[in-house]
């Protein structure tokens, strides 16, 4: 399990970093959790490892001042589970525990995560089911995507091989919010069978009126419904259920493996849902009431 | 690296170290990286694909990281990197300019274990030893730096290490019985003391010397390790000779050298530094060591001799002693011989354990001190053949090492003794 050769170099500026991917034969490499199993089992053999952990602004992360929460490209996951403004954005620290493990995330970064863009990755699906932005630098400058298009599908996304993700927004949670999160793997720290992530807004009077829900290792990404109208059903998880099987139904489409069927990975997915919506629910009206 | 302007995300990267630039090495060429293994500053040379695991094992010889997967499942690689637990599998030695890494040799010592080795000990926490060093290393990292975790769920905290023997049980009872007994956080690592690194300079580079006749730049001054020695001998030699005629011997470095068997003066820069070389054979083990001894300590009233030697063998593993000889008179005209000497082995050779290696490094200064005694009766040692060279590797080699021993010296005693009559 080694590596091929390839060349490394850990250059000082986002623009040094650009004009070493230009071509097109580099990697990114910053935490290289995901990236160097790949390198080690020679999945891939870029030719180029371009680390990005020197560039100053990109080991930035806080609070961005617009009811935000950025992280900058070189941030371990480590640093944000451990840093108090990340709790304003409660789906990542909820699901920040089930990211590989405490040694992976001590090394592994959140916009590695979300370049990474493992159908089965929570990080990716917390990004979509709260459209955080993504940050992405290339050739051309700029330019910020809504997490829901950067992902286009199992490991692949809108960054070009001359692109760096550079930085994630996640917005900060507000009054009348409430949020779920739950997955199942054979081990903790293992990539899910199947997971859930889901947000509710509720207004002063208690009504829904915004919803959304992901699932992942359901599909080839993480695939974000509004669920607004779903919730009309009921606020109890047995009230839920039928909705969020119908749901299952519509969305859960991996072919499945020998640790479970299309179809169990479908009632995994109907049973966290609902669960985890009733659960969101509760929390946005209890955040309302405690006001 | 001052804060962007226009970015309103504040500059926190905390306590955490934000690597130097580091120019471009290729694929094929090998650059120098400069960390701190254990409390020791070490530079190797590296090219980019090798990882940390490989570094720490190969080149600086701390075999205690194992690899396990070599693809960040089994953990059996976690070592500590600026204070937290990582894989050494998933990263390149060429990121780690800078780091401080702590590996299971940094955590405790055998005379001084830390307080989860002794607990792995007591709840008898390892079967095959395998998966140890990198529970341990993540244990560590979980008590020090996220104790709640523990008292939650230690087994979902402790599941990034696998263990294929079913010790889980064991390892669990105990991090928890740690974690209990120092509510207020797991003490420090204990065995950051600095010490000698050694290890091969690069995959081949020794051979390729060789082919080249062309050898390694040569040690022209001993540097003694600071760290805990790997074996501590003491020996008292009673010798036949007068203190004046061994004296002699040992402020004689060509007749000295002579006295160990296998060991041999290459060449003298002055009167305290000689270089040499030295082989031991231990069954099928052959070491072949090229080294520098260096006197520091020469008294001639008190006959005292103090010495530091340095030497390393093609294979990697290195030896250093700070030696101290000392000859005194006794009642019957003899000698007592004492030799204390404080042995660092590293390396493959660390690999023998300090058992073996103490009663190999003592057995050696027992035939020296035949040899000693030889030459201040004789003036010269007489050739040792090879085939009776120390072989020591198990039982019956030892036994007959221990009886040609033995009988030298019934040999030069019965010498002595018609000397003294005749």
């Amino acid at each position: 399990m080694k590596a091929a050769p390839f060349a490394y170099v850990r250059p000082p500026t986002l623009d040094d970093v650009l004009a070493e991917l230009a071509g097109g034969d580099g990697k990114v490499l910053a935490g290289g959790q995901s990236l160097v199993p790949v390198l080690a089992m020679r999945l891939g053999r870029p030719a180029t490892l371009v680390d990005v952990t020197a560039v100053p602004e990109l080991g930035e992360h806080g609070p961005d001042g617009r009811s935000g929460y950025r992280v900058g490209a070189s941030v371990r996951q480590r640093v944000v589970e451990h840093d108090p403004a990340a709790q304003d954005v409660p789906l990542v620290s909820m699901a920040m525990p089930f990211v590989g493990h405490r040694e992976l995330r001590s090394r592994g970064t959140v916009c590695g995560s979300l370049a990474h863009a493992d159908p089965a990755a929570e990080l990716p699906a917390v990004a979509c089911c709260l459209d955080a932005q993504v940050e992405v630098a290339g050739p051309g400058g700029t330019r910020t995507v809504a997490a829901q298009e950067f992902v286009t599908g199992a490991m692949s996304t809108t960054a070009g091989p001359e692109d760096v993700v550079t930085a994630v927004t996640f917005p900060t949670a507000g009054p009348g919010d409430g949020f779920g999160f739950a997955e199942i793997a054979r081990r903790h720290g293992d990539f899910a069978l199947a997971g859930v992530v889901c947000r509710v807004h509720v207004t002063e009077a208690g009504a829904v009126d915004a919803a959304a829900l992901t699932g992942f290792g359901i599909s080839d990404r993480a695939v974000t419904r509004d669920v607004t109208a779903l919730l009309a059903a009921g606020e109890s998880e047995d009230d839920l259920r039928p909705a969020t099987t119908e749901l299952a139904a519509a969305i859960v489409d991996t072919g499945g493996d020998t640790h479970g069927s299309t179809g169990y990975r479908r009632r995994l997915f109907a049973v966290l849902a609902a669960r985890e919506l009733s659960r969101a629910l509760h929390r946005a009206r209890e955040g309302r009431t405690t006001r | 690296m001052t804060a962007v302007p226009d970015s309103p995300a504040r500059r926190d990267t905390g306590s955490r170290r934000v690597p130097a630039p580091a120019a471009r090495i290729a694929a094929h060429e090998s650059a120098e990286v400069t960390f701190t293994v254990n409390g020791t500053e070490t530079t190797v040379e590296v090219s980019p694909r090798m990882h940390l695991g490989d570094v720490l094992r190969e080149r600086l010889g701390l075999t205690g990281t194992h690899l396990g997967c070599e693809h960040g499942v089994c953990g059996m690689c976690t070592v500590l990197l600026d204070g937290e637990a990582a894989r050494a599998c998933l990263l390149f030695a060429v990121q780690c300019e800078g780091a401080e890494i702590v590996t299971v040799e940094g955590l405790g010592t055998p005379d001084d274990q830390h307080p989860l080795q002794q607990a792995f000990s007591a709840h008898h926490a390892l079967q095959c030893g395998f998966c140890t060093p990198g529970m341990l290393m993540s244990s560590y990292d979980l008590l020090a730096n996220a104790p709640e975790a523990a008292a939650e769920n230690l087994p979902e905290a402790m599941s990034g290490v696998l263990c294929r023997c079913t010790g889980y049980r064991g390892i669990l009872a105990a991090v928890s019985d740690v974690a209990e007994s120092y509510p207020d956080g797991v003490p420090e690592p204990r065995g950051c003391a600095p010490r000698m690194l050694v290890g091969r300079t690069s995959p081949g580079a020794g051979t390729a010397a060789e082919e080249a006749g062309t050898a390694a730049p040569q040690l022209t001054e001993v540097r003694l390790p600071t760290g805990p020695p790997s074996a501590v001998v003491d020996v008292t030699s009673q010798l036949a000779s007068p203190v004046d005629r061994v004296w002699g011997v040992l402020t004689d470095f060509d007749l000295l050298a002579r006295c160990l068997p296998g060991a041999q003066l290459v060449e003298s820069y002055d009167e305290d530094r000689h270089r040499g070389r030295a082989t031991v054979a231990l069954g099928p083990v052959k070491l072949s060591f090229e080294g520098l001894a260096q006197v520091v300590e020469r008294d001639p009233d008190a006959h005292r001799l103090r010495f530091h030697g340095q030497g390393r063998d093609t294979g990697g593993s290195a030896t250093a002693a700070d030696v101290v000889l000392h000859a005194s008179p006794t009642a019957d005209g003899g000698t007592e011989l004492s030799a204390h000497a404080d042995v660092h082995l590293s390396g493959r050779v660390a690999q023998f354990g300090r058992a073996l290696a103490g009663d190999v490094s003592r057995r050696l200064f027992e035939q020296f001190a035949a040899g000693v005694d030889e030459a201040a009766e004789t003036g010269s040692v007489s050739e040792v053949p090879l085939g009776r060279r120390l072989r020591l590797a198990a039982g019956a080699a030892r036994d007959a090492a221990i009886g040609a021993v033995r009988r030298t010296a019934h040999r030069l005693r019965d010498r002595a003794r018609r000397g003294s009559t005749g």
